[in-house]
């Protein structure tokens, strides 16, 4: 019997022919990512096991994300404990504050991570790997300790649910929507716990490598274990500058077996908002239209790319942010914030009013800069609204697309980014 | 065998309300990460070792138990640090059932365990067939026994002296 891609992945880095779901299996992994707050830990762990070196200096991926620039002095502290224990391992692979990015970003920007491999990160969003082709799967600081003594990781082999996506995009209709809509069609609590989601169809084939890591980011809210999207030419193209490692096409075979199989038509999809607390009461934007806000964010590892701001840039182009909202925009990576200021993005958002922060997880994880007081009203392109996410537990977080964050920052209240200015 | 009282969670009980983000930069250690778990789920646990003070020795949850996506051993190391000895629940979400696992303590799923204990039930666990007790109620519960890897790792202690023992007698990890 064939074989999704996922499944394919875990046997051939298990070094089996076959695998079946609900198998366990220890894989090898390409790469282990881990970051500022719990990369000590992770090292410290790792020394713990009896083990000096770790499995490849090459491919433990270490990044500055949540705590750069450090805000307060406990910090700075965290920031200088974990540099000196990157540096004491020699690891050749660490993005530190002027090379940062969000360590999504940086894993797939950097071609740290490729298609048919699987790929770790002591951070949840780590499923956004799959957008290569990729098995992307976030772990704890017990996993990722193991995997730098022994370059390996234990899975249970998940089945598979497929999602086929037909139908043209909407002009203002971005990958976000579609995360969203799947968000609000699925449900938070159940349908797809374990599970490993497959996105195919046409919808698919003719989404930018941006939109893949949007999508594929976001199955870990979805309760699943990874979110992948089979290499195409799309993703060669993507990879061709960024690694000299090798890889191979990987596609799912024709007879492979699947949980579920959903056919997502997105001719009529528009714009999505998730209402304030959870992620799956979700609803068109033209049910929010006028809703009031305070602030608005965009950045992280689901919408910090040049795609993003590119967007925005031609929404806002000329117009002013409304002078009820604070803004803030946080390109994904350094290298993101250097295109999108090369592009005249960057210029065109100040322009009209918002505020550039320093690539990092910022505003979205609530610890860092840019957070939400009591009685905030949040417009995020982020990927999480529950109670207290940002900051605040009084802070209300309203989930979107960039275009619909654009759009609404310029009249101050939830606006269509389809009709806004006609 | 283990024996004790159960906390029944009213809803769903999400990894960030078990450690709310101000402790996300804690070092993750049972006796650290006890003093504020479950801050964010009642406000009745939100002081100092509230939750920890009641002394309960199961939790009984019903869907998508420590959800909301945050892979942070912290929410573990807080239950156990609590003493926690074993958390039931119609499912789990992954990241924290993964770290269960490897941190030995046991997430047992059992399909309509939530219907029938209330908080400050006496109840006793077996693992090796699975059966839940409610001895205040007099009823029983059938959980899904845990795979042969799942009680190893449990047995060694957690994954982390799993390995390190088979690192130590330069056995293969497969």
């Amino acid at each position: 019997m064939g074989m999704t891609i996922t499944e394919k992945i875990m046997a051939c880095n298990s070094g089996r022919d076959h695998v079946v779901p609900g198998e366990l299996v220890w894989t090898d992994v390409h790469t282990v990512m881990t970051m500022d707050f719990l990369g000590k830990q992770c090292f410290d762990k790792f020394e713990s096991l009896g083990k000096k070196e770790v499995f490849d200096k090459n491919k433990v991926i270490c990044v500055s994300d949540h705590l750069v620039p450090p805000p307060n002095q406990k910090f700075a502290n965290m920031l200088n404990e974990w540099r000196e224990v990157v540096k004491k391992h020699n690891i050749t692979n660490f993005y530190d504050l002027g090379r940062q990015g969000i360590a999504h970003q940086i894993m797939v920007e950097q071609g740290h991570v490729l298609p048919g491999n699987i790929s770790i990160g002591t951070d949840s969003h780590a499923n956004t790997y799959g957008a290569v082709g990729s098995m992307g799967n976030a772990i704890g600081v017990t996993d990722a300790a193991i995997a730098m003594a022994t370059g390996k990781a234990w899975f249970r082999v998940p089945e598979t649910v497929k999602f086929n996506i037909t139908g043209k995009w909407q002009p203002w209709v971005m990958a976000k929507d579609l995360s969203l809509h799947i968000m609000g069609m699925m449900h938070w609590n159940g349908h797809l716990l374990y599970k490993s989601l497959e996105f195919t169809g046409p919808a698919i084939k003719s989404l930018s490598m941006a939109g893949r890591m949007t999508l594929c980011n976001m199955t870990v809210d979805l309760g699943a274990k990874n979110g992948i999207i089979a290499p195409d030419a799309v993703t060669e193209r993507y990879l061709r500058n960024r690694t000299t490692d090798p890889w191979e096409m990987i596609n799912s075979d024709e007879d492979a077996k699947y949980d579920q199989v959903y056919n997502v038509d997105i001719s009529d999809l528009g714009p999505t908002v998730a209402m304030p607390g959870k992620l799956d009461d979700t609803v068109p934007v033209e049910k929010l239209i006028g809703t009031k806000f305070n602030k608005a964010f965009v950045g992280t590892c689901t919408n910090g790319r040049l795609e993003d701001f590119a967007m925005m840039a031609e929404i806002m182009k000329g117009k002013q942010v409304h002078r009820d909202v604070n803004m803030i925009l946080v390109p994904a990576s350094q290298t993101v914030y250097l295109e999108a200021l090369r592009a005249g993005h960057i210029e065109t958002l100040i322009e009209a009013g918002a505020a550039i922060d320093t690539p990092s997880c910022a505003s979205c994880a609530g610890i860092h800069t840019g957070v939400a007081g009591d009685g905030d009203v949040v417009l995020s392109a982020g990927n999480r609204n529950m109670t207290g996410r940002m900051g605040s537990r009084k802070a209300a977080i309203y989930l979107t697309s960039p275009a619909v964050v654009a759009a609404s920052s310029i009249t101050g209240e939830v606006t269509d980014p389809r009709t806004f200015d006609k | 065998m283990i024996k004790g009282t159960c906390w029944v969670a009213s809803d769903y009980v999400m990894a960030y309300d078990i450690i709310t983000s101000e402790y996300w930069t804690s070092p993750i250690d049972p006796k650290e990460n006890s003093k504020w778990v479950m801050a964010g789920v009642k406000d009745e646990f939100n002081h100092k070792n509230a939750f920890k003070d009641k002394g309960y020795t199961f939790i009984v949850a019903a869907h998508n138990f420590a959800g909301g996506g945050k892979s942070i051993e912290h929410v573990i190391t807080g239950l156990m640090g609590s003493g926690i000895q074993a958390v039931f629940a119609t499912s789990f979400a992954r990241l924290q059932f993964r770290n269960a696992i490897n941190y030995g303590l046991p997430f047992v799923t059992s399909s309509d365990i939530n219907k029938g204990c209330e908080t400050g039930d006496e109840l006793a666990y077996n693992p090796e067939n699975g059966i839940i007790k409610n001895i205040t109620k007099g009823i029983s519960f059938q959980s899904v026994p845990a795979a042969p890897f799942v009680a190893e790792v449990s047995k060694a202690g957690g994954l982390m002296n799993f390995v390190r023992e088979k690192i130590a007698k330069g056995e293969p990890i497969e």
